[in-house]
């Protein structure tokens, strides 16, 4: 596409081209009952044909269709001249030190005022620029290891990212930042967990759910908490983001419990099953479990390997068997499905995973209502399911185990390895004993009571 | 005063109008378009505002003062009437067309071009009165006219549609409180272009704009309109006046204002006569609070035992500018004390040029403080009060006031006060804070829609004074008033029902209505259906109109019976004229002496017997005809 005239196409093109303009030319469109003068803007190349978009002198935006348009005037060309102040990160050889890794997403931002186009920072000194708070918590270095939207990550950035914290836990960083896209971070923070054995550093994701561009975003806050977290004593996979849509306090959760609730609200991520491990508040960590894995002096070891090959399938009704079929047929080595009930399909698939089975496909079972544990020794059809050798993922998240089921087909091929190793708990994904008040824990009330 | 000449010293003013809107909804969501009350909140929220990096790589200044002065916001919202967009927790839904059918309808009625297609901008508010940081707005029309009376045209800049803001409640503990019911509310804004040159001429354009919006379907009650009023004058700048709540305001906050900034601009040319510049005024600025430690002055006295610190500063050649007059009952000196106190909390500051007596300094006093800030004739000095913090902040507002002084009037924004003055708010903002909003999309106003709305533009308003009062033979400000109080659509439907006496409805909608809510009665309760049922009642002569007052007060105490039940409390039970005969042959008969004393002078006394028995059962009218009929043919009887 035509740089010059990004987006714009049939007659808008031709009369823009025609009168020689590019966009952000200062330009004048007389029309039949009006003048506007104006920057030319670039065009979404989804909206509406024989339109002209210009930002007036108001900074106000608007569209003019070409029809009513009798000429165009080149008057000028905006200069663009940014430039970010330069500011030291200050280093404070008492604090922790503490390394960012960026893996797309924006925690600091600028906005471009004519674009509306968020302009991420991410260095050091821009994060002081943006953040001041953080010089108090911790001395803090940057990496943007990728640079992607969340839905767009794989296998292989998760392998990258856990080789990337490995060598940074051993070489001496007292704890690990990951900026994360939230609507893949539960995914994230479970293969993390599983990939990384022995970690001796808090591994903290963060990200935010209003950008940082708006006032009102919570990207610092959480960026806040997120790196006083990573100079704390957990040295586990966490994810740490509001626990409330005040600007208040932030909620640590265990990696392989987590789950992105709502698709826009602050506190979307819920500990599914069991309270959150802690809350954090003002930089002061308050814990609400104390099972949690302690910072230490073993060597990191990332077991990256993963089997691509596995797919997580929705069960419903009307279900057919050539859902599974498909699967197996594409030579997938495992899948999990995320069951209705106490973990049941219809038993018109029935054939579908007999066949699968047979064919040393590995099917997993979770419940598709995340809360509560499979419970295939009620009814018939899931005595039947388990004698046909589906493997109950008892409370796991269907999320946590398509990562787990990937990652243990990554470790071995031995059939009953594969079984002991799906249904060891090994990192935290398994809870022993589910509270009461797991279910609908109000976090708010909580406190009150504690008080 | 003299009448100024508006031409001479280039007046140029411009209005800015805030209007909500009447839909159903709100603009980018779906909750309704109703505010609340008092009523109490359901929930509560905390939230923190950060200011942002603007384009530059920098962060605004204003904002950053905002945000270093610490202020945390708590939103007030309810569960039935606020949804989590409101909240920032949300995207924004589709633009609510019902809302950009009236604003199209009102810019066309102002001759305006409608945008084709319309963006929807942020409009950064750190202040909290939005929770997400900025007012989503877009220009609807641009370059119209409003026509006055004789014929001038006032142009019409532009004409957007954005959200109202959230209303503030209190500020308490460094914790600002608003309530979200307001949020949302579909707003029009209305800017004129400087044309109007004349502060009756501003008048007139403010009323004009208020009656053409009051004929569309926008919201009819206080505070659904706001208006601002930008004036400058030639040497002068643009300053706007925010919170004009009256049309007879406008006149006097614009002479006022021309005052201001004439003085202003003879402050600046007296400056430029005596050789000063403004890099080197301050010749002196120090501590004075162990020096005074022991001030005969009660007051600094006392503040400086409480810890409070007191400073001076020196003004080369400044004497007898502070106690200059720049507007009626407001000097130079005001306008640096409440820029002072705008910015950093002082209540005040003390200046050479007030009778300092007031303060109680004593001789002595007077002689340090000059000797220690080397105070000459010719100078003026300023003493501050307070914390540490407070006059690092007074200090920078009054120096940085005092050297524009050099330039003249600052661009500003103010507020009416009610003496006719204005004061401080903040500086004027630039206009960088918009910028496209990223959420939303394009939103087209075609061809077809626009001329479907044009196929039902009511008449222009002056028009139908104009029609109407002399149609109905009353004052043009009756039918202003109807407008102004949102009466005219009723008005119309009760003329359709009664047409015979429209001055009588008039009365009820206006006088009859205002006297009755100075009495403390809850009239809201008396909705359009009710009027017409009344009127019904009327034109079926079940009622006279001698009873609508007490239809009126029985509906207001008691909302929820209907019209037909208040008939019945009231023990309304029409009667027939044969009836109403019966009555007054009676009372003819008992008060046959006052008859036979007064002869047709007894009309006034017995019409007051009459109606303590058959008030409201039937028409008035027909009561004095028929009464008069009957004394006449008595008096015959009489005579013979």
């Amino acid at each position: 596409m035509n740089e010059k005239l990004k987006g714009y196409k049939d007659k808008a093109k031709n009369m823009l081209e025609k009168y020689e303009i590019n966009i952000w030319d200062i330009i004048s469109i007389e029309t039949k009952k009006s003048t506007y003068k104006g920057i030319l803007l670039p065009r979404n190349e989804y909206s509406a044909p024989n339109v002209i978009e210009i930002k007036l002198d108001n900074n106000y935006n608007i569209g003019i269709n070409t029809s009513k348009i009798i000429q165009i005037k080149k008057l000028g060309v905006r200069k663009a001249d940014y430039k970010i102040p330069k500011k030291e990160f200050p280093i404070n050889k008492k604090l922790p030190n503490i390394i960012l890794f960026g893996t797309g997403g924006t925690v600091a931002s600028r906005l471009d005022y004519t674009t509306g186009a968020v302009i991420p920072s991410f260095t050091p000194g821009e994060l002081f620029n943006a953040v001041p708070e953080l010089a108090e918590i911790c001395n803090i270095e940057t990496e943007i290891v990728f640079e992607i939207l969340s839905e767009n990550m794989r296998p292989e950035y998760w392998q990258k990212l856990a080789l990337k914290i490995e060598k940074a836990a051993n070489e001496g960083k007292e704890g690990i930042v990951i900026g994360h896209g939230t609507d893949t971070m539960g995914f994230t923070s479970a293969a993390l967990s599983f990939m990384l054995k022995d970690l001796n550093v808090p591994v903290v994701l963060v990200g935010s759910q209003r950008s940082s561009d708006r006032p009102s975003s919570d990207a610092a806050l959480n960026l806040i908490n997120a790196t006083r977290l990573a100079t704390s004593d957990i040295a586990e996979v966490v994810v740490c983001m509001l626990g409330s849509s005040s600007h208040d306090y932030g909620l640590i959760h265990r990696g392989t419990l987590v789950r992105k609730m709502h698709s826009s609200v602050r506190h979307t991520f819920r500990t599914i099953d069991d309270l959150p491990l802690g809350m954090i508040k003002d930089k002061k960590i308050n814990m609400f479990k104390q099972d949690y894995q302690k910072r230490s002096d073993k060597n990191t070891i990332a077991k990256t390997n993963f089997e691509k090959n596995v797919a997580l399938v929705y069960s419903y009704p009307g279900m057919e068997n050539d859902i599974l079929d498909f699967y197996v047929d594409k030579g997938y080595k495992g899948i999990v499905i995320a069951g209705t009930g106490l973990g049941h399909v219809s038993t018109k698939i029935y054939d579908s995973i007999k066949r699968a089975i047979q064919e040393d496909v590995t099917i997993l079972m979770t419940v598709q209502t995340l809360h509560g544990f499979t419970g295939m020794n009620v009814y018939s059809t899931g005595r039947e399911l388990l004698n046909m050798g589906v493997i109950p993922g008892r409370n796991m998240l269907p999320e946590t185990a398509y990562v787990k089921l990937g990652w243990t087909l990554g470790q071995t091929n031995n059939k009953e390895e594969i079984k002991k190793l799906l249904l060891t708990n090994i990192s935290g994904e398994y809870i022993e004993r589910e509270l009461p008040i797991a279910f609908n824990y109000n976090i708010d009330q909580l406190i009150k009571k504690k008080k | 005063m003299d009448k100024l000449d508006y031409k001479k010293l280039g007046l140029k003013c411009g209005l800015e109008i805030h209007q909500q809107l009447n839909s159903n909804t709100k603009l980018f969501c779906r909750c309704p378009n109703e505010l609340q009350g008092n009523k109490n909140p359901d929930f509560t929220l905390k939230r923190l505002m950060r200011p942002v990096l603007g384009e530059m790589g920098v962060y605004d200044k204003a904002m950053l003062t905002e945000y270093l002065k610490g202020i945390s916001i708590i939103y007030e919202g309810y569960n039935d009437s606020i949804c989590t967009y409101e909240i920032d927790e949300t995207p924004p839904f589709s633009c609510n067309n019902e809302a950009i059918n009236i604003a199209i309808k009102i810019a066309l009625l102002l001759n305006s071009n409608i945008i084709e297609e319309m963006h929807v901008c942020r409009k950064n508010y750190l202040d909290g009165s939005v929770p997400c940081g900025f007012q989503r707005t877009m220009i609807l029309a641009k370059d119209g006219y409003l026509e006055l009376e004789k014929g001038k045209k006032i142009g019409i800049d532009i004409l957007c549609l954005e959200e109202d803001a959230a209303r503030k409640i209190k500020t308490e503990n460094k914790i600002n409180y608003f309530r979200l019911d307001r949020l949302g509310i579909p707003l029009v804004e209305i800017a004129t272009k400087p044309d109007i040159n004349d502060p009756l001429e501003c008048r007139e354009t403010a009323e004009r704009l208020g009656l053409l919006l009051w004929s569309t379907n926008v919201k009819k009650v206080l505070g659904s309109i706001r208006q601002d009023v930008n004036v400058s004058i030639k040497e002068g700048t643009r300053v706007e006046i925010k919170g004009v709540q009256k049309l007879d305001w406008i006149p006097v906050l614009i002479e006022h204002e021309i005052s201001r900034q004439s003085k202003l601009i003879n402050i600046k040319n007296e400056l430029k006569a005596k050789e000063l510049k403004k890099d080197n005024i301050f010749n002196k600025s120090m501590d004075l609070t162990k020096p005074l430690a022991k001030t005969n002055s009660k007051f600094i006295s006392k503040g400086i035992k409480s810890g409070k610190i007191l400073h001076g500063i020196n003004i080369r050649g400044f004497k007898g500018i502070f106690g200059t007059e720049l507007a009626e009952d407001y000097r130079f000196g005001t306008e640096v004390s409440s820029k002072v106190k705008s910015i950093s909390g002082l209540k005040g500051i003390i200046h050479s040029d007030e009778d300092l007596n007031k303060y109680k300094f004593s001789e002595s006093d007077i002689k340090k403080i000059k000797e220690l800030l080397d105070h000459e004739e010719d100078d003026c000095f300023i003493l501050i009060l307070g914390n540490k913090n407070e006059i690092e902040k007074a200090t920078d507002v009054i120096i940085n006031r005092i050297q524009y002084a050099f330039e003249g009037v600052p661009p500003e924004t103010r507020k009416a006060i009610d003496n006719g003055n204005t004061e401080f708010i903040r500086e004027l903002h630039g206009g960088a804070r918009l910028y496209p909003d990223t959420d939303s999309q394009a939103i087209i106003n075609s061809e077809e829609k626009i001329n479907e709305i044009k196929k039902s533009l009511p008449e222009y308003p002056w028009n139908i004074i104009k029609d109407y009062s002399e149609k109905y033979k009353v004052e043009d400000q009756k039918i202003k008033d109807l407008i102004f109080t949102g009466n005219l659509d009723i008005f119309n439907e009760l003329l359709k029902i009664y047409p015979k006496n429209p001055v009588l409805i008039i009365t009820t909608l206006l006088d009859t209505s205002t006297a009755l809510r100075r009495d403390g009665k809850k009239i809201n309760n008396i909705l359009e259906k009710d009027y017409k049922e009344i009127f019904n009642l009327l034109s079926r002569k079940e009622i006279g109109k001698e009873a609508i007052e007490e239809f009126m007060i029985l509906k207001s105490n008691k909302p929820h019976l209907t019209i037909d039940q208040i008939k019945k409390e009231l023990n309304i039970q029409s009667i027939s004229v044969e009836e109403l005969n019966k009555i007054i042959q009676k009372i003819l008969d008992n008060l046959i002496d006052l008859i036979k004393e007064k002869e047709m002078n007894a009309m006034g006394p017995l019409m007051g017997e009459l109606m303590k028995e058959v008030r409201g059962k039937i028409d008035g009218k027909v009561i004095s005809e028929e009464l008069k009929k009957n004394l006449t043919k008595k008096l015959e009887e009489i005579n013979k």
